[in-house]
């Protein structure tokens, strides 16, 4: 009779988490029971600020570009669309050709150095390959690491959720970024569209 | 009836003359600190696995078969290895920041695997470029162990 009375408080804790944060009420055993399924919330989740706090005004308007075509080869690639992220790597390229790097401080210049010929690689080999859309994958998960590193340094223009895919290339795993906390995984495409964890926002 | 003759006879003088036009050659006596046999050790094996079945479109020095001599066959190759040396060059591989230099080593030895590089068209005419199960293994092992140092470097 008492594990089952225990049961049922456990069950309503659990279907009440998911809506709200109201589980705390209950008994002890409630709570424990609820623990797990708050760890997803917003508050939990590790908050990143970008490491610089002053940036010239163009070179912020030019990163914020390379992040949106980042975003559309992202959205891309997760509805299978090789011929939009193709567009989006071609358009990505040039927005890093405009970009002043002289107004960078030699402190940003540096992180900029330190991924911008990768970077830049990518986006044209996406560009090219419209039809190979693995191919595009491929470059895409070492895209990410670089828009990562430039987004944590610099601030993405708008929050943003790094996201993790742990199956990609034979369990390797592989990052992302992406504009909405709602997983839509841009390695499998519509495969495996909903697989994958947020890890933290980067605001 | 003339019509017929002077096709073929103009065509004859084009090809005499463009075969004055020549592309310079991709070869070089530079030895460049920024190669990789300058930054990580290469041993004489794989070395010579690298220049048969790499170097020629992947470095500042081209070892040109006669035929290339013929236009426009010499400019189509020209532009072959233009394209190859930009998308990797080993004499240039210390210009790439740290970064560019492990994606590189993980493509190529991606590329290997799978069989892309070197491309079909280069081995139909290079047979010695070819690389069978055990070259290719020394490659993939000498890249990790290339990647193994630089990450500690990076660290």
């Amino acid at each position: 009779m008492a594990t089952m009375a225990i049961a049922a408080v456990t069950f309503a804790a659990c279907n009440n988490n998911q809506s709200s944060h109201e589980g705390h009420q209950h008994d002890s055993t409630a709570v424990t029971a609820a623990a797990p399924a708050t760890a997803a919330t917003d508050e939990s989740l590790a908050t990143l600020t970008p490491q610089f706090t002053t940036i010239d005004p163009a070179v912020a308007a030019s990163l914020k570009q390379v992040t949106d075509h980042y975003l559309h080869i992202k959205n891309a690639l997760a509805g299978d669309n090789s011929a939009e992220a193709a567009n989006g790597g071609k358009a990505m390229a040039t927005a890093m050709e405009q970009l002043n790097k002289a107004a960078l401080t030699p402190e940003q210049q540096q992180l900029y150095g330190q991924n911008e010929d990768d970077l830049k690689e990518h986006a044209e080999h996406i560009g090219k390959n419209e039809g190979n859309v693995e191919h595009q994958r491929e470059h895409f998960a070492q895209m990410s690491e670089d828009v990562l590193s430039l987004v944590k340094a610099f601030g993405g223009g708008q929050p943003l959720y790094q996201d993790y895919c742990p199956m990609y290339d034979n369990n390797k795993g592989a990052a992302w970024l992406s504009e909405t906390k709602e997983i839509k995984n841009p390695y499998f495409g519509s495969k495996m569209a909903t697989c994958g964890t947020v890890k933290a926002i980067i605001k | 009836m003339r019509k017929l003759i002077i096709v073929p006879v103009l065509l004859l003088i084009i090809f005499g003359v463009v075969q004055f036009i020549r592309p310079p050659k991709n070869q070089s006596a530079d030895h460049l600190a920024t190669a990789i046999t300058e930054r990580y050790p290469v041993p004489a094996d794989v070395q010579a696995l690298l220049q048969n079945a790499c170097y020629d479109c992947h470095s500042n020095n081209t070892r040109y078969p006669w035929y290339t001599n013929i236009q426009p066959i010499g400019w189509w190759m020209a532009h072959h290895i233009s394209k190859g040396k930009k998308e990797f060059n080993f004499d240039e591989y210390g210009t790439y920041s740290a970064k560019r230099q492990r994606n590189k080593l993980k493509r190529m030895k991606e590329q290997i695997i799978t069989g892309k590089m070197p491309l079909r068209s280069y081995t139909l005419m290079h047979a010695d470029a070819r690389l069978n199960a055990d070259q290719q293994r020394l490659l993939t092992q000498w890249i990790d162990s290339v990647l193994a140092i630089s990450g500690h470097e990076t660290r």
